[in-house]
């Protein structure tokens, strides 16, 4: 998975693309680069004739970079922030790649599946080589159109076109392309599974893998479908469909979304901003008015079946907990990775939760589900992502970009999302009490992490468990301290301690224990000080005043005062501070923890 | 030129209003202090700010981004004075720049006169000059400060508004700015005094009322939401999005309401008074003169005046207030003042309590129809 960006304008183009690939960064990180080239200055003869392409590329953060990369010059750019799939983190594997010439560069995001295949004969051909990454062979084969194409007698854009055509003709997999091609005066985007927006300004035109680096400069944003491709040029953009070659009208849409929220202010992290805003996020998606029509298929379902992936696929385990308990309607809950391998019962309704919409496994989960006739829902963050044009329901959770790698905003808001589909199923079970939830939500945010943190910073291990609708917060604890702490954390359903773990604890392995005054409260009270009489320090997460609870635990984190449906969301912003807190004591990078990336775009 | 506003302190003497946020989120009319000064600063024309912020830090930084001005911000780990905050800021100041308390109303004019000296504070006259720095002025220049001293020997005091220019910073970490400008004044480099026009600090939690009814003549007039066509609206009146006004009630201005609140039917909301998001408003209530902070409520047939119902409390029905001019003890120190109640945080109060001159602590209870009068810490419980 890898950000893509692209300009075509007046100004020059270097420090926009940098500024862009900065706001891609949560894309990937590993390495990035830029190529840029001059536009024909109108005299005659050179109407068209835009220059070879220069190229910068690096290994390394874009953030880290120095100022010369600003320094290339050119109206017309694309850049590329990586995220190595195919050839290690280098210079040289970094992109934008160039065919033999050096007048093609090519940025991509994506899989070339037929890559290798291709390279052979490319190579046979006399092509050679610099990376062994996929996306070169792409360079190399607009190269052996363009020429194919002169040798036809093709000229301007009719040569363009046959190469283009070609060219998607040839490749299998996913892909959104930048490309530049010496003589061409502009940028040509191409779209397949992969995602790409263009931004339309005055007198310019961007590109790029999402919204945010266009918005600073625009907010008229043309979303491609897939099998688009585009050519931005001083003329404005034109947009023709794959095979047809016919010219295709897409919407442009105008989109209000706030860049500022974007940044990251004066918080340390983007996470720390992240998990004070979602109040607003949680009350904002629960508020928000929900298509009749979705829930009426919801309702008629024999069973309901959540595909997601990471901390998705723990909201979709606590929207099993309550739909069951309260709804009545069965409901499983699968790893979009793995659902390919089972049977999907006939009237089962499939809801695919991913915060960006471009989660490559739940994307093909839900075309599973799709193609075995079942009616498809989306939760997604991301307006006109790829999973919305596959759903036939979409439900947007209100959580605005999310930049650090961890969920956490983006996880309260899917919760939210899912509650209300419960309180509406439900004859409006909840809505009161979550209607007022943004009182208690502020004063879960007052809690100060430091003495869990100091107790967690030093292990090697930590368990963190729950019964019922706690098991799956457990779960979401274990994965936000494991992904920005690297310690490694474990969450279990408690009941199951004894059939295993148990005999990892020691004083050296710290419990986090969630155990409001539930159902599950007496035997979490039992099961505690089973913990405890194995040494464990035990960090205990209850309801407010609960003495018993205060009494064994090591460290009692006492919840506002509020109902219990309440308290599941406020454990869980408990759970992200604790882990905030002790990767900042760490001193790990929180927002972009090492060998993660934020959406998963490859299978 | 550059503005530093310090939004750092709790404002210990506001509480229990600054459990939850500093002094400067708390909101006057709907907007927290530090978004009027905000506002001043940049009408006399300063666009480069940089806000310190320390205690509860992330709610002080939360709003910030969500405004439209770029500011910078700089966290002051520990609250050692305001010349330790100033320091933070030391590495972002260019040139001369302006100093201002986040958390007292200054008007614009009187900091664009400011803006104009070099080496100068804004001062005004108050009649308890005791709870501030008391300033000596003899032919315009400021001879020296005692910092809120038990017997004043004028009226004059500082708004802590300055204009100064980076020779301040030569000073050791560990001085006082009451200190620093009597020692300018000693070594015939003297601050100048430029009289404030409208300046307004809220000390304790009842002088919020007075300032919130300053603020509300500011307010625009804009009435949107979901109003019965039976309720009375008149005077200067705005009204959020998303709140519903019951049919028979009666908003008379000066009012602000938030967004998303609900205003029973048959309510009367009287001049002076700002009410928050979130918040529900029974049938039969009359409120005249309060602040009732985001997602509080308020039952049927209760009276509510002169009082500041903080952030998620919960009146029950038949509550009333009782106001009245008597002492009260803040930290062993009495105080005479004339407001009727202020309710802490997600404090609840069953039906038919009396509130009598009191004010009740953060997350306190009382649980049964009493009178309660005096002071609650947080965390009380009444049964």
């Amino acid at each position: 998975m890898c950000g893509i960006v692209g300009y075509t304008g007046k100004r020059n183009a270097a420090p926009l693309i940098v500024e862009g690939l900065k706001c891609l960064e949560y894309r990937g990180y590993d390495s990035f680069g830029l190529a840029v080239m001059e536009s024909g200055d109108g005299s005659a003869g050179h109407e068209d004739a835009a220059g070879k392409p220069t190229v910068i590329k690096k290994q390394g953060r874009i953030s880290d970079a120095g100022s010369d990369v600003s320094v290339a010059c050119g109206n017309i750019g694309i850049g590329h922030t990586r995220w190595a799939t195919h050839g290690v983190p280098s210079d040289v594997n970094a992109h934008p790649h160039t065919d033999c010439s050096g007048d093609i560069a090519v940025v991509h995001n994506g899989i070339i599946e037929n890559y290798a295949e291709l390279k052979k004969v490319l190579i046979a051909e006399g092509h050679v080589f610099k990376s062994e990454t996929d996306t070169e062979v792409i360079a190399h084969l607009l190269e052996k159109f363009c020429n194919t194409a002169d040798a036809d007698g093709l000229i301007g854009d009719e040569k363009i076109d046959f190469a283009v055509k070609n060219l998607m003709n040839t490749l299998e997999g996913s892909f959104a392309l930048l490309i530049l091609i010496r003589g061409f005066n502009g940028l040509i985007a191409i779209k397949r599974f992969s995602p790409l927006v263009l931004g339309i300004g005055d007198d310019e035109l961007f590109a790029s893998s999402d919204m945010t680096p266009i918005l600073e400069h625009t907010q008229k944003i043309l979303f491609l479908e897939d099998n688009d491709y585009a050519y931005l040029t001083p003329d404005g953009i034109r947009v023709f469909g794959y095979p047809s070659g016919e010219a295709v009208e897409r919407e442009v849409k105008t989109v209000d979304w706030d860049v500022e929220s974007a940044k990251k202010g004066g918080y340390e992290y983007f996470m720390e901003k992240e998990i004070f805003e979602q109040p607003a996020v949680f009350v904002n998606s629960f508020r928000q008015k929900i298509d009749d029509g979705a829930i009426s298929v919801l309702k008629k379902a024999s069973s309901i079946t959540v595909v997601a992936c990471g901390s998705s696929y723990h909201a979709g385990l606590i929207f099993r907990y309550l739909m069951e308990k309260y709804c009545k309607i069965p409901v499983r809950v699968e790893i979009a990775s793995e659902f390919l391998n089972f049977t999907i019962a006939k009237g089962t309704a499939v809801i695919a939760v991913t915060q960006s919409g471009e989660t490559a496994d739940t994307l093909a989960a839900l075309r599973h589900a799709k193609a075995n006739g079942c009616p498809v829902f989306a939760v997604t963050n991301v307006l006109g992502s790829s999973v919305t044009r596959i759903a036939d329901y979409v439900l947007y959770t209100r959580a605005g970009p999310e930049i650090s790698v961890a969920a956490t905003k983006s996880f309260t808001a899917q919760c939210a999302v899912l509650l209300r589909i419960v309180s509406l199923i439900g004859k409006g079970i909840f809505e009161k009490e979550l209607f007022e939830i943004y009182p208690v939500l502020e004063e879960t945010l007052l809690f100060d992490p430091a003495d869990a943190s100091a107790v967690c910073k030093d292990a090697e291990n930590i368990f963190y468990v729950g019964r019922g609708v706690y098991y799956p917060i457990s779960l979401e604890g274990a994965l936000k301290m494991k992904e920005i702490t690297y310690i490694h954390a474990e969450g279990c359903a408690a009941g199951e301690l004894k059939h295993g773990p148990f005999s990892l604890l020691t004083p050296k392995t710290p419990v986090v224990a969630v155990c409001t005054k539930d159902d599950a409260y007496p035997v979490m009270i039992s099961n505690i000080k089973e913990m405890k009489a194995r040494g464990a320090p035990v960090i205990a997460i209850g309801s407010s005043g609960d003495k018993d609870l205060k009494e064994i635990a090591d460290i009692f984190i006492p919840l506002p005062r509020s109902e219990n449906i309440c308290e599941v969301i406020s454990a869980t912003i408990i759970l992200q501070m604790i882990a905030y807190n002790t990767a900042v004591l760490l001193g790990r990078d929180v927002d972009k923890p090492r060998n993660l990336a934020k959406s998963v775009t490859v299978i | 030129m550059q503005a530093v506003i310090l939004a750092g302190g709790e404002g210990q003497r506001v509480r229990p209003l600054t459990h939850s946020q500093p002094k400067v989120m708390i909101p006057v009319a709907n907007r927290p202090i530090l978004d009027y000064v905000i506002e001043s600063v940049e009408k006399c024309g300063i666009n480069d700010i940089i806000v310190v912020a320390g205690y509860r830090k992330e709610q002080v930084i939360r709003y910030l981004n969500s405004l439209d001005t770029g500011v910078s911000v700089v966290v002051q780990k520990k609250q050692l004075g305001v010349f330790d905050a100033l320091l933070c800021a030391k590495d972002l100041i260019k040139g001369d720049f302006l100093l201002i308390p986040g958390d007292n109303y200054i008007d614009s004019e009187s900091l664009s006169r400011l803006k104009t000296e070099r080496n100068a504070m804004l001062t005004a006259e108050h009649p308890y000059p005791s709870n501030y720095g008391v300033v000596s002025v003899s032919g315009g220049k400021v001879k020296g400060i005692s910092e809120k001293p038990s017997l004043a020997d004028t009226m004059t005091v500082s708004t802590g508004c300055f204009s100064l220019t980076p020779d301040i910073f030569n000073y050791p970490a560990t001085c006082m700015i009451p200190d620093i400008i009597t020692d300018m004044a000693k070594n015939g480099r003297p601050i100048k005094a430029v009289p404030a026009n409208r300046w307004h600090d809220a000390i304790y939690a009842w002088d919020l009322l007075k300032m919130n009814r300053m603020a509300l003549e500011m307010v625009k007039p804009s009435v949107s939401g979901n109003v019965s066509k039976s309720a009375s609206i008149t005077g200067n009146v705005s009204i959020g999005s998303g709140t519903v006004i019951s049919p028979y009630a009666v908003i008379a201005g000066d009012v602000v309401i938030g967004e998303n609140s609900y205003i029973g039917p048959h309510t009367c909301i009287m001049p002076g008074t700002s009410i928050g998001s979130r918040v529900r408003v029974e049938p039969f209530t009359y409120i005249e003169n309060s602040i009732l902070m985001d997602d509080s409520s308020v039952g049927s047939h209760c009276r509510i005046t002169d009082s500041v119902i903080a952030k998620g409390a919960k009146l029950g029905s038949n509550v009333t207030v009782d106001p009245s001019y008597s002492a009260v003890e803040v930290d062993g120190h009495f105080f005479k003042a004339f407001f009727g109640s202020v309710v802490g945080d997600n404090s609840v109060a069953a039906p038919f309590t009396v509130l009598k001159h009191c004010v009740i602590g953060n997350s306190s209870a009382v649980e049964n129809g009493r009178v309660i009068e005096g002071f609650l810490p947080d965390g009380s419980i009444v049964k």
